[in-house]
């Protein structure tokens, strides 16, 4: 359809513009950043000047030095119109040590990805060459109804993080549309439209928007009203339409019929009541629509690990949300404020924020356990796969997304980490209280899940076959940052905690703070025997063979497709069952005692430079299922006893000119106890499972399903890391 | 057995009692609320990081105590962190002037920075506290390049901390003056923290006028207007009444060129 109304907007733009921008003086003004990163660690990697990523070609390190640039400019043209931009080179590989760029592997990338600034001057990420990251246009052309009109670059913080959120990728003016907005009734009443170009890098199924990408938009409105400064109320939409040719059409002398590759449609309602300076009262709902098209290249269902920021299918679902917030209701330094929250199972929203917004009241989980291994390794269990992160993991606490679409790409260890929350609901309860130089706060969240299901709550499916993208799963000690969902889930979690602070009047003030906190979580997983794998008493023991005799929990499927029989083996002349046979319900079974526990001091050791330490110990007691459930098959098991520690320095500096300078150094160490339980042989490591999984020839594990290695031995970690960085706005 | 000690304690409390009881001051003053409007109408940044009442002054506290003065600066919203401050609040900076002589023509007429505010010459301000959520360093380099000459007067705390509504911060008596607290003049501008200021700011946030995602709105893109969201005003006890008090004291006028006509001048509220 070619309609004329689509021109409407810019051409009145046009109009607004031209004739004042003649005739009055304008300035612009340059500005930018410097950015030196110094980063170190023993981990000894050095793909790229980040810590962590995900994206395949991509490289992560915890070693080398590098500088970045950015250049802002912004003016204004008239009194109507105002520009900005922004160019800057980004660290990626542009080490020190590659001298300027020069030389590398050419053409780039034969003879394998582009990592460690391998391809030097003919790869961009090493050449240090400098991008236009954003532009942008801003029109305030003094219509009754219209305010301001944004062309360009954009991070859409405007909107919900539940439904449209702040974005980036790399830079926060990654994304870019056209912003419309208005207000009206001395401003009362305030309304928001935007056209936001669909990221072709994520931004559907598969990660990506199909072939034809260039004309993908998310469509979003919102408004709010304002009666009085007791009560308000607004509501939000969005639409997402990534289209694709039609290539059914043949007859392209009348232009070419476009069809829906995915298509996703929220609304959301909002309203918050402020009852005096004591009580606030807000509450949230949002309702979710998708669909997506297989015959498109969108996944028509997933494994047991599938990849995807959206599940599969068409579904529908809702979230909400609603606090209460009692600010010093006694008059003594006590406030409490209490959330409770259901984020749906199916609950998608494409352009939800993915690290940039907290959605929830809780902590959640905490960042050094953000994998399945007890290393912060996925799929660890193969070669090639050791931990990207470390095994401190991230620092801190997680923050909580509405949506799997988790990014914690290209970011370093002093950075949180993002969650999702998808499925979670629950109630979280957090008394506060500041007195002097006292802070003392709480946590208690009980939270059950919208994906507690058998068989990913559709028994007539194969097992592998769900529209859930699970990710890397649902095991070890954390929750695996994007992972929201299981074939198997009967989980309820508790998480409670209390953290202090004070100032202890010596010297400048030395402040002191510490944490406890404790998670429980059980989750039965399999809880009903018509899911179990084989008939009963399908492996007699003894050494003799399994019959394999399949167990149907629907018509032609069967849990023996991801939990299949072991063989019978033997090994230094015992012999046995490669690993337990799944004959048992609690062979899944999930059981976590968490400990946190953390102190520290800071102190301003001179008129420029404060400095704390922090020691935090983290005891993890776990049952994650036995080698009968061998970590879904693909990940390491963290059965056993997890006890890690970090020593960690951080130091902040300042000049006159200097903005920031900071450096932070740990020392994490500490051990893994393996306890798989018992039913099978154990065997002994060969030259080349201790060469694939680093572990000493002769040791013992077992292997799994697929041939992943699984070791009994007692890990002990010792690893430290440093990031050191000064930036410098000018 | 009478321990020797338990005397010693004893004193030390009774002592600690009586010198808190002798040297505790405090003052308190109120604002009403649905004031964040600076000259009247001015409006808040679209991004939704900026809450309704974020920047709405509701309380000013404060009490001396054991050779410190503590302040404890109230908006209409609960704070929040969603730049990573780590100090309990983000999106406000506040700056609270004092008037501890009480002369007129004694101390700074002018106002900060990046506020576009000037004071009565009765209304002199001496020192001026800083509640930024940014590092103390930083907030000193700024002053340091931006107001070096009223850097003597210019007083961040070592640290400043939000929880709840309630942004504190405590500073050593002797930084601040001789005299009685509850004798001095106060008066509170509350402002955004801006960690990309104008070059010609000290950290504060500007005022367009139409808002933008990070821009106040309702006021003009040059620098003759307030940029200033709420102040006390009036007998400062939270009467609606002195929402009108505040408009007048934040009127301004600009010249076509966007330099300023007539800068909004402020005045001092005192215990009554």
């Amino acid at each position: 359809m070619k309609s004329p109304g689509r021109y409407a907007i810019p051409l009145l733009l046009c109009f607004a513009v031209t004739a004042p921008a003649a005739a009055q003086e304008f300035k612009i003004n340059w500005g930018g950043t410097i950015y030196t990163k110094w980063l170190w660690g023993n981990a000894r990697n050095a793909g790229s000047l980040y810590n962590f990523t995900t994206v395949p070609g991509e490289g992560y390190g915890d070693n080398g030095q590098g500088n970045e640039i950015e250049i802002l400019l912004s003016g204004k043209l008239s009194k109507k119109l105002e520009l900005r931009a922004r160019v800057h080179s980004r660290f990626s590989q542009n080490f020190w040590t590659n001298f300027g760029g020069f030389g590398g592997r050419n053409p780039a990338g034969s003879g394998g990805d582009c990592i460690s600034g391998d391809c030097g001057e003919f790869d961009p990420r090493s050449n240090q060459y400098v991008k236009l990251r954003g532009a942008t246009l801003i029109f305030t052309p003094g219509y009754s109804w219209l305010d301001s009109a944004s062309l360009g670059a954009n991070d859409w913080g405007q909107f919900d993080p539940f439904v449209i959120g702040r974005i980036r990728y790399i830079d926060r003016d990654n994304g870019a549309g056209l912003l419309l907005q208005g207000s009206a009734a001395d401003r009362r009443v305030t309304w928001d439209a935007a056209r936001i170009s669909l990221p072709r890098l994520w931004a559907g199924p598969n990660f990506s928007t199909g072939s034809f990408t260039a004309s993908d938009a998310a469509y979003g409105a919102q408004f709010k009203v304002a009666p009085s400064p007791v009560f308000d109320f607004g509501g939000i939409g969005e639409y997402v339409n990534d289209m694709e040719v039609d290539a059914t059409d043949r007859n392209i002398d009348n232009g070419r019929h476009v069809r829906t590759r995915f298509r996703n449609t929220v609304v959301g309602a909002k309203a918050a009541a402020h009852v005096g300076t004591k009580l606030d009262i807000r509450g949230a709902y949002y309702y979710s629509s998708h669909d997506s098209a297989p015959d498109l290249n969108a996944p028509a269902s997933f494994g047991l690990a599938g990849f995807s920021p959206v599940i599969a299918g068409q579904h529908n679902d809702n979230s909400w949300k609603a606090n209460v917030d009692l600010n010093d209701p006694f008059g003594v330094g006590l406030s409490f404020n209490i959330e409770g929250f259901f984020i749906g199972a199916e609950y998608t929203s494409m352009m939800a924020a993915r690290r940039e917004s907290d959605v929830l009241l809780t902590e959640g989980h905490d960042s050094a356990f953000a994998f399945p291994g007890p290393s912060n390794a996925a799929f660890g269990v193969f070669g090639g796969n050791p931990t990207r992160i470390g095994y401190g993991g991230w620092d801190g606490n997680a923050v909580q997304v509405a949506t799997i679409n988790v990014d914690n790409e290209f970011t370093d260890f002093d950075e949180p980490m993002a969650e999702t929350a998808i499925g979670w609901k629950g109630v979280t309860f957090v008394p506060v209280f500041s007195k002097g130089a006292f802070d003392l706060s709480g946590e208690y969240t009980y939270l059950t899940y919208d994906t507690n299901w058998q068989a990913w709550g559709d028994p007539s499916r194969g097992i592998e076959d769900t529209d859930f993208a699970a990710h890397e799963g649902d095991t070890g000690v954390g929750h695996n940052f994007r992972s929201a969902y299981a074939p198997f889930q009967d989980k309820k979690t508790h998480i409670a905690l209390v953290k202090g602070k004070y100032v202890l009047e010596v010297g400048k003030g030395v402040d002191i703070f510490g944490k406890v906190k404790y998670i429980k979580d059980e989750d039965s997983r399999m809880n009903d025997p018509r899911f179990l794998p084989y008939q009963a008493g399908d492996c007699p023991g003894g050494g003799v063979e399994c019959t394999g005799n399949r167990n149907f929990y629907s018509s032609g499927h069967s849990t023996a497709d991801i939990y299949g029989n072991p063989p019978v083996i033997t090994v230094n002349g015992v012999t046995g069952y490669q690993w337990k046979p799944f004959d048992n319900l609690a062979d899944d079974d999930r059981d976590l005692k968490y400990w946190m526990f953390n102190v520290g001091a800071g102190y301003q050791l001179t008129e420029d430079l404060y400095g704390s330490f922090t020691y935090q110990y983290f005891n993890a007691d776990l049952f994650d299922g036995n080698t009968a459930m061998q970590g879904y098959r693909l990940h390491e098991m963290a059965s056993g006893k997890h006890k890690k520690n970090q020593l960690i320095a951080r130091f902040r500096y300042t000049l006159a000119g200097l903005s920031e300078c900071g450096l932070e150094y740990q020392y994490n160490f500490g051990t893994f106890e393996p306890d798989f339980g018992g039913g099978f042989v154990t065997q002994f490591a060969s030259n080349d499972v201790s060469k694939n999984v680093n572990v000493p020839v002769g040791s013992p594990g077992f292997a799994g399903r697929f041939g992943g290695w699984n070791s009994l031995l007692k890990r002990e970690f010792d690893q430290q890391r440093l990031k050191a960085f000064v930036k410098v706005q000018f | 057995m009478r321990s020797p000690i338990r005397f010693v304690v004893l004193a030390a409390f009774a002592a600690a009692l009586a010198g808190g009881w002798a040297s505790a001051q405090e003052v308190s003053f109120k604002d009403p609320t649905g004031d964040d409007n600076g000259p009247g109408k001015y409006t808040y940044p679209t991004d939704t990081v900026y809450k309704p009442g974020s920047f709405d002054l509701t309380d000013l506290k404060v009490k001396e105590s054991g050779g410190k003065v503590n302040f404890d600066v109230s908006v209409n919203s609960a704070l929040e962190d969603p730049w990573g401050m780590k100090v309990g609040f983000a999106v406000q900076m506040i700056f609270i002037f004092i008037d501890t002589d009480g002369k007129e023509g004694s101390g700074n007429t002018k106002g900060l920075p990046g506020l576009n505010i000037a004071f009565a010459p009765k209304d002199a301000w001496d020192r001026v506290v800083v509640l930024s959520p940014q590092p103390p360093g930083r907030v000193k380099s700024e002053v340091e390049i931006k107001a070096s000459a009223m850097k003597a007067a210019i007083i961040v705390p070592g640290r400043t901390r939000g929880s709840g509504r309630t942004i504190s911060a405590s500073v050593d008596k002797k930084d601040l003056g001789e005299g009685d607290i509850s004798t001095w003049g106060y008066q509170v501008v509350v402002q955004s923290n801006e960690g990309f200021p104008a070059s010609t700011d000290l950290l504060t946030r500007k005022v367009n006028e139409f808002e933008g995602q990070h821009r106040f709105g309702g006021g003009n893109d040059g620098d003759c207007d307030p940029h200033v969201m709420d102040v006390l005003a009036g007998d400062a006890k939270g009467d609606k009444s002195e929402i009108d008090a505040q408009h007048q004291m934040l009127a301004y006028e600009c010249n076509p060129d966007g330099t300023s006509k007539k800068m909004a001048t402020l005045t001092m509220v005192h215990k009554k």
